[in-house]
């Protein structure tokens, strides 16, 4: 069986090895969405294979492909491997693509045991992922003592784009430094509101910072927003 | 990471004293001369990512009289040693400033545009914070690296009234001869272009090397998943096949993306579909050869490698169209000059970001229908594909941290 040689290929897969070995498993990932019952056979080995000594290329690969077949039962594999200062972006990336809120807890659960980079990574997962689930627990860390992960979570807030995260981001009461990167995500909350046919809502974003307080760059950008929530309800 | 957002200068210049400002960027070369116009007339530029493409993107804007050129930025630091060598002597002083790190050049509040020339996996981050920072960009192709990240670089360009250009000069100076008569309705209303380009990208499990360079490797990565030095896996050749950059999935999309940029590009103008995005993309087989065929929602068919069909062969028809005036640059001096044009009179480029971001996704969403080998329909408006949750798996891809977008 070509897949059984691929798998068994993966427990010497490193960087400098040749890629044609593991190739099936590609293949077999690219195909599997028409069949359950083998999507299920790969993302069982793929997790045996996360589990088990093979190189960090080789979990690398195991990720990229969980970043199609992976399911909810892969999440707890992938979870563990958040606090992994050399597998946690590869495990996040995978986890960050698994569809349904499963995936978001497992890295909404991981914050208060990350820290630094790790941390900010999962932070930008969220954001990505559009959590809204995670509007109080991204909110919270807008006054956190690292001025990188405030700065994150601001930054995820505004992707998550909806009036929670923009009335998070208008109470916060950021330090000079921060205060640029809240003003950017309270922006693309007004986007994301206006977007979503709320024009009501998104003028009193922007009207607030339209203040003379602003930098000219934002009440710029306010004022434009205002424009298009005008246009909007005309 | 960091988010710089400031007024530009020229803001500045509008609104504060001569008097107070001449001692903060005036030098011997910033003078005004009988050829030059005076410092306040000149963009004031800087450019990251100055090997290859961005060598030649910075002799382009260095050689411009109303381009003051005060900063370079590259990871390496050979590179950055040549360009601060050309601007300083292009002025003859000693005035450039180089830095490693992008976000340095971006803090600098006397610098009006950026011209980005790194590996495709840095732009969105580099454009976005750019325009976060107030800067107008010049951003070479292929503008993104995924799907996801094109409205987001948009945003941030309509957020901040950014102007921001791609960087193929091909679509409008490689292609024209297709597009006069088309524009002219000479060959009636299209019914399709093929075009021929690739290929797909590659994993990239080359072995550590020595570095040999004095490289910042950890930068360089930047939000690509971590691996080994190896000199192939950064070089900035033109290879799309295994010995650049250019060839590896982590840092571009390939062939479909690196030539797909100039090719899909000048399809998409002289099918006059720039603004749009496919609504579905077909996957064909052929004996043994596969192709694809996107659809447009005006009807017109986007091919790529279509068997025994050259590349940009156009198919007309005997419905009549209308003539209409062809779209072009601004200014003097090809796509460099219509982006200067651009920064002075706020105009969208002749490559503004959205549409640049269009012919990426095209690129982008035919990576996607071979590598899971199958039709798929595209919501442009969503930015989602319709009933295939693996694909839309594809989007994107999570970011080495600290980086985000």
């Amino acid at each position: 069986m070509p897949l059984d040689d691929a798998f068994q290929a993966l427990k010497t897969y490193d960087w400098g090895t040749d890629r044609a070995p593991v190739t099936p498993i590609t293949e077999a990932v690219a195909a599997a969405q028409s069949n359950a019952e083998a999507r299920q056979d790969l993302e069982s080995r793929l997790l045996a294979a996360l589990s088990s000594d093979i190189s960090r290329d080789a979990k690398d690969f195991v990720c990229r492909m969980l970043t199609i077949v992976g399911s909810t039962a892969a999440i707890s594999a992938l979870a563990a491997l958040l606090p992994d200062e050399q597998l946690s972006h590869m495990a996040r990336y995978a986890l960050e693509r698994i569809t349904g809120p499963e995936a978001s807890q497992a890295l909404r659960d991981a914050l208060p045991k990350l820290a630094g980079k790790l941390k900010l990574g999962a932070i930008g997962s969220l954001g990505v992922r559009r959590d809204s689930a995670s509007v109080s627990a991204l909110a919270n860390l807008l006054k956190d003592a690292d001025p990188a992960v405030a700065r994150a979570a601001a930054q995820a807030l505004g992707l998550i784009g909806t009036p929670a995260a923009a009335h998070a981001l208008l109470q916060a009461q950021p330090a000079a430094p921060l205060q640029a990167a809240v003003t950017d995500a309270t922006l693309a909350c007004a986007e994301a509101i206006l977007a979503a046919n709320d024009p009501a809502t998104a003028l009193k974003i922007y009207q607030t910072l339209a203040a003379d307080t602003q930098p000219r760059l934002v009440r710029l950008a306010a004022t434009r927003g205002q424009l298009a929530c005008a246009a909007r309800t005309a | 990471m960091s988010t710089i957002q400031q007024s530009t200068r020229r803001d500045f210049l509008k609104t504060a004293s001569a008097a107070a400002l001449v001692p903060y960027f005036y030098t011997a070369s910033a003078r005004a001369s009988a050829d030059r116009p005076p410092p306040s007339d000149r963009i004031v530029m800087g450019g990251i990512g100055i090997g290859n493409m961005g060598r030649g993107d910075q002799g382009a804007f260095l050689g411009r009289k109303d381009v003051q050129y005060v900063a370079v930025c590259d990871v390496r630091e050979e590179f950055r040693n040549h360009a601060k060598a050309q601007v300083d002597g292009r002025y003859n002083n000693k005035d450039c400033q180089a830095y490693n790190d992008f976000r340095e050049l971006l803090a600098r509040p006397d610098i009006d545009a950026v011209h980005i020339a790194t590996p495709d996996h840095w732009h969105a981050i580099m454009v976005i914070e750019a325009c976060r920072a107030g800067k107008d960009v010049y951003c070479q192709k292929p503008e993104t690296l995924t799907l996801r990240e094109g409205p987001l670089m948009v945003a941030a360009a309509r957020r901040y009234g950014r102007v921001v250009s791609g960087g193929s000069q091909r679509v409008l100076e490689d292609y024209r001869k297709q597009v006069d008569p088309v524009w002219a309705g000479e060959l009636g209303k299209l019914k399709s272009i093929n075009v021929s380009v690739g290929p797909l990208p590659q994993l990239c499990n080359l072995p550590a090397e020595d570095m040999t360079e004095k490289i910042d490797w950890d930068l360089w990565l930047g939000p690509a998943p971590w691996a080994p030095y190896n000199s192939k896996r950064c070089s900035g050749s033109f290879s799309i096949n295994g010995a650049s950059w250019r060839s590896f999935i982590d840092y571009s999309g390939g062939g479909m993306t690196d030539w797909g940029a100039h090719h899909f590009g000048g399809a998409t103008f002289i099918a006059d579909v720039r603004e749009q995005q496919p609504v579905e993309v077909k996957f064909h087989q052929d004996n043994g050869q596969t192709y694809l065929s996107y659809h447009y929602p005006n009807g017109f068919v986007l091919y790529h490698n279509r068997p025994n069909t050259p590349n940009l062969a156009l198919e007309g028809s005997s419905e009549e169209v209308a003539p209409k005036p062809v779209p072009g640059y601004q200014g003097e001096g090809g796509i460099y000059g219509d982006f200067i044009h651009c920064v002075k009179t706020r105009e969208k480029p002749f490559r503004d970001i959205e549409l640049a971001v269009n012919t990426a996704a095209v690129a982008h969403l035919g990576n996607i229908a071979y590598t899971l080998q199958r039709s798929l329909k595209w919501d442009s408006a969503k930015q989602e594909f319709v009933g295939d949750a693996d694909a839309n798996r594809l989007t994107d891809r999570a970011r080495r941290e600290p980086w985000a977008i």
